[in-house]
């Protein structure tokens, strides 16, 4: 980091650590705005696809206009949740993807035949999930992430033996995972049990951060505690970084619909890890230690 | 760097013994060619000629690869097929494979030529690919009560004999478990035939026979012997195949069975009191499966009151014209004996799920994402040359990452792993958290900071964070491994199998790398 920057970045965490909690808060007000707004407007925080709540999803190697399929669909099954979009390759159409409830396989699929002409069985792949294998899953999705949650909460307090320090890098972790979930939200997608995979990949890939920021500030003794925190962002923001564009690349170089979901959380997840990680823990870190000090100093009169 | 102080470490010697091993279990053999031999269809041309299926648990590159057909060069499926559509019915044709020469008569069934040989491109590496890599079906059943772990074994057992009797190898049938202690049936066919396995493995098999509201003998003990020989099963003899509608035929297939001798004496109390109407008794006598009617037989008149332990069972097979109502009728007998062999399921099953996926799409998937993963190992090697400017710390990163990818590999193809989308997923996962820990050595271990730490204490520090981080990603991952029908245990096993090798293997080879580079500065 440049000197002057390293300067005021240590002058910050050292004496305006306060007003870095400004921007973190905002965000989670944001996240929470939208998918409070979600759960207004759809009684869900996040839309489920159809592998979680049943139903089918036809994937056709077989290239197709996707307005006039979903109208013809739509025309054909008017009452069932219908999704058409299509299936690129290196951004090249290779076919379409289309989603549905409440439609048998078979007869979406011929359906889809009767528009676009018969498909030999090698051309698609259909996943069919049961409503009831769909809701099951969903539910103990959400209960693996709270196992996750409350597993890596122990062993971050198994490590640093302090309650708030432990609490802040998990809270960092949620924060970051809300925000993935808000712009999950925001793009219009429909999580599928990938993406359910991603939300628990990005807990491992954030809290990473954060113990290395507890172990710097809490373990250390070099230096001051501001100048402890800006030390351990160069390694923090090349972690995230590495991570990043690991990730965009796998995006875009990816064929997989569920490896790109995974991608696209993760991706929000780390740059949300970036604010959460150096202003919200940070701050609330340093806030932590002044306190602390201040109780030292006062037991010491 | 001196490199001959560096690979003479231990850890990296120990990295170096992994990577030797992983190679060895992937077995890469980049020129293979020809069919490799998936499975033998039971009674076919190919298994009289002495062909066999390979064991389930025999490694990809292990198994027989046809290498010609009378004569001619087979080097890929395709060359496969072409020769055997020259081939005519009855005909003496020679098969070479890894293992030897077959001679086989070719013979005709369910109304084509067909070896009975089921043949896959011959494998490069020992790397299995999941069914999403592939291609195939998977199907989820689900027990409509709760059952024990006995009858679970049972059930298994039971639908694992069904595939043996049907003649089916290439199906994988494996338990599982949520969360929530509720219990699965994955069922895995790698092949086309889906449609005849869920039939065969999604029905409970409850055979009954009744006269009038008379329970008269059931599948299972009730039946001692199934013939299923072309002398006393086929299409009926009696009951010529007709035409029901435009579009619909009929045909029916019959097959003798033998009655243990309390069920004969069953039918005989049964039938005594039954009146004669013309050649037949005035009640016919009913077969159902699973609660539905299959058939209705007239009972000879001769039979009434007598204890006759063999008997036929019949039933129809329906299909838009005369030859495919006969193909329904064989492949519902054929069904229909496997059950009354086996017996039934303890338990009627639900079919939660099932993915159909073509072999289409996930055919270029695979050098797709080995294109993937270069690419990304290399962007992360960019990253990691712009921070620190210095090869030698972005090369070693870079070559850690790959024999880590090795090795998860070599791992997978030791236990028999499938690689599927989501083993990928966990691949990445394992790769990225490896560079993080990678970072916090190099910084760790920077001359920059601390120059009056130790070298020990100073990997103290790094391997600190780097075990947190650890065990941080290895719970995150375990309530995973138990979730919804163990839809994302591949990835999350994988995801620990990869960060587990990194912690222990990879990393201290790598902060070797870094005391070396410390020692020079």
């Amino acid at each position: 980091m440049a000197k002057g920057v390293l300067s005021s970045v240590i002058h910050f965490y050292d004496h305006r650590y306060k007003q870095l909690l400004v921007l973190p808060v905002l965000l989670l007000l944001f996240s929470l705005a939208v998918l409070g707004s979600h759960y207004l407007k759809t009684g869900e925080f996040i839309e489920k696809g159809v592998s979680l709540k049943g139903g089918t999803t036809l994937s056709i190697a077989h290239p197709a206009d996707i307005v006039e399929l979903k109208s013809f669909l739509e025309g054909k099954f008017p009452n069932i949740d219908l999704n058409v979009r299509s299936l690129s390759v290196a951004g090249k159409d290779v076919g379409v993807i289309v989603e549905a409830s409440d439609v048998k396989a078979k007869v979406l699929l011929s359906a889809i035949e009767e528009k676009i002409g018969v498909l030999d069985k090698n051309q698609y792949t259909l996943d069919t999930t049961g409503p009831s294998l769909g809701k099951l899953f969903f539910k103990q999705a959400i209960m693996a992430v709270i196992v996750a949650f409350v597993l890596i909460s122990l062993v971050v307090y198994a490590y640093f033996r302090l309650f708030l320090p432990s609490f802040y890098a998990v809270f960092s972790v949620f924060a970051d995972m809300l925000f993935a979930m808000a712009m999950f939200d925001l793009f219009g997608m429909k999580l599928t049990t990938a993406g359910v995979a991603a939300f628990l990949m990005l807990i491992g890939y954030s809290i990473d951060t954060d113990i290395l920021l507890t172990t710097r500030v809490l373990k250390r003794t070099d230096g001051t505690v501001g100048e402890r925190m800006a030390s351990t962002i160069p390694t923090g923001l090349t972690m995230t970084f590495a991570a990043m564009i690991t990730v965009l690349v796998a995006y875009f170089a990816t064929e997989s619909e569920l490896l790109k979901q995974i991608m696209f959380i993760l991706w929000w997840g780390l740059i949300a890890d970036i604010i959460f990680t150096w202003t919200f823990n940070a701050a609330l870190l340093r806030w932590y230690l002044e306190n602390k000090e201040i109780k030292k100093e006062h037991n010491g009169n | 760097m001196e490199i001959k102080k560096l690979i003479l470490k231990f850890r990296v010697i120990m990295l170096g013994i992994f990577l030797l091993l992983s190679l060895l279990a992937i077995n890469p053999h980049p020129f293979n060619e020809g069919a490799s031999i998936r499975s033998v269809d039971f009674n076919s041309s190919a298994s009289l000629a002495g062909i066999v299926t390979p064991k389930p648990t025999s490694t990809p590159i292990s198994k027989e690869i046809v290498i010609a057909v009378n004569g001619v060069e087979i080097k890929t499926v395709e060359d496969y097929f072409v020769e055997i559509e020259k081939l005519t019915i009855d005909e003496p044709v020679s098969i070479k494979t890894t293992k030897g020469v077959y001679n086989l008569i070719s013979k005709e069934r369910n109304g084509k030529l067909d070896l009975g040989l089921k043949v896959v491109e011959a494998p490069k590496t020992n790397i299995r690919k999941g069914l999403d890599l592939q291609g195939g079906t998977r199907i989820i059943l689900q027990p409509q009560e709760a059952i024990s772990d006995d009858d679970l074994e049972i059930l298994l057992l039971n639908m694992n004999e069904r595939l043996n009797v049907f003649g089916l190898s290439d199906v994988s049938v494996k338990p599982t478990n949520d969360l929530e202690g509720n219990k699965f049936i994955v069922v895995e066919v790698a092949g086309g035939n889906e449609q005849e396995v869920i039939d065969l493995l999604s029905k409970q098999g409850k055979f009954e026979a009744k006269i009038g509201n008379t329970s008269v003998f059931k599948g299972g003990q009730d039946i001692t012997y199934v013939c299923r020989s072309a002398d006393c099963a086929g299409l009926s003899p009696y009951r010529a195949s007709q035409q029901n509608l435009e579009t619909e035929w009929a045909s029916t297939f019959q097959f003798s069975i033998a009655l243990s001798p309390s069920a004969a004496q069953r039918m005989a109390d049964a039938t005594k009191p039954l009146q004669v109407v013309g050649q037949y008794l005035s009640q016919p006598i009913s077969l159902y499966l699973d609660d539905q009617l299959v058939d209705q037989l007239q009972i000879g008149s001769d039979l009434r009151g007598r204890v006759v332990s063999d008997i036929s069972i019949s039933g129809p097979g329906l299909g838009r014209t005369k030859p495919e109502s006969q193909l329904t009728a064989l492949s519902n007998m054929k069904r229909l004996q496997t059950i009354l062999i086996t017996g039934s399921l303890p338990v009627k099953l639900d079919i939660v799920k099932i993915d159909t996926i073509s072999p289409v799409l996930g055919k270029n998937f695979v050098s797709s994402t080995i294109r993937m993963m270069l690419l990304a190992i290399l962007a992360v090697s960019i990253v990691i040359f712009i921070r620190y400017r210095n090869p030698a710390i972005a090369i070693p990163i870079m070559i850690t990452s790959l024999s880590e990818v090795v090795i998860i590999l070599g791992v997978a193809a030791l236990i028999g792993w499938n690689i599927d989308i989501a083993s990928i997923a966990g691949i990445l996962v394992a790769v990225g958290t490896g560079v993080d820990d990678q970072i916090v050595i190099t910084d760790e271990s920077s001359s920059h900071r601390n120059k009056e730490t130790s070298w020990i204490k100073k990997m103290k520090n790094a391997f600190f964070i780097i075990f947190a981080a650890y065990f941080a990603g290895v719970a995150s991952m375990i309530p995973l491994m138990f979730a919804g029908a163990g839809l994302l245990k591949g990835f999350a096993l994988t995801s620990i199998i990869g960060i587990t090798i990194g912690v222990f293997i990879t990393r201290p080879a790598f902060a070797a790398v870094a005391e070396q580079l410390h020692k020079e500065e």
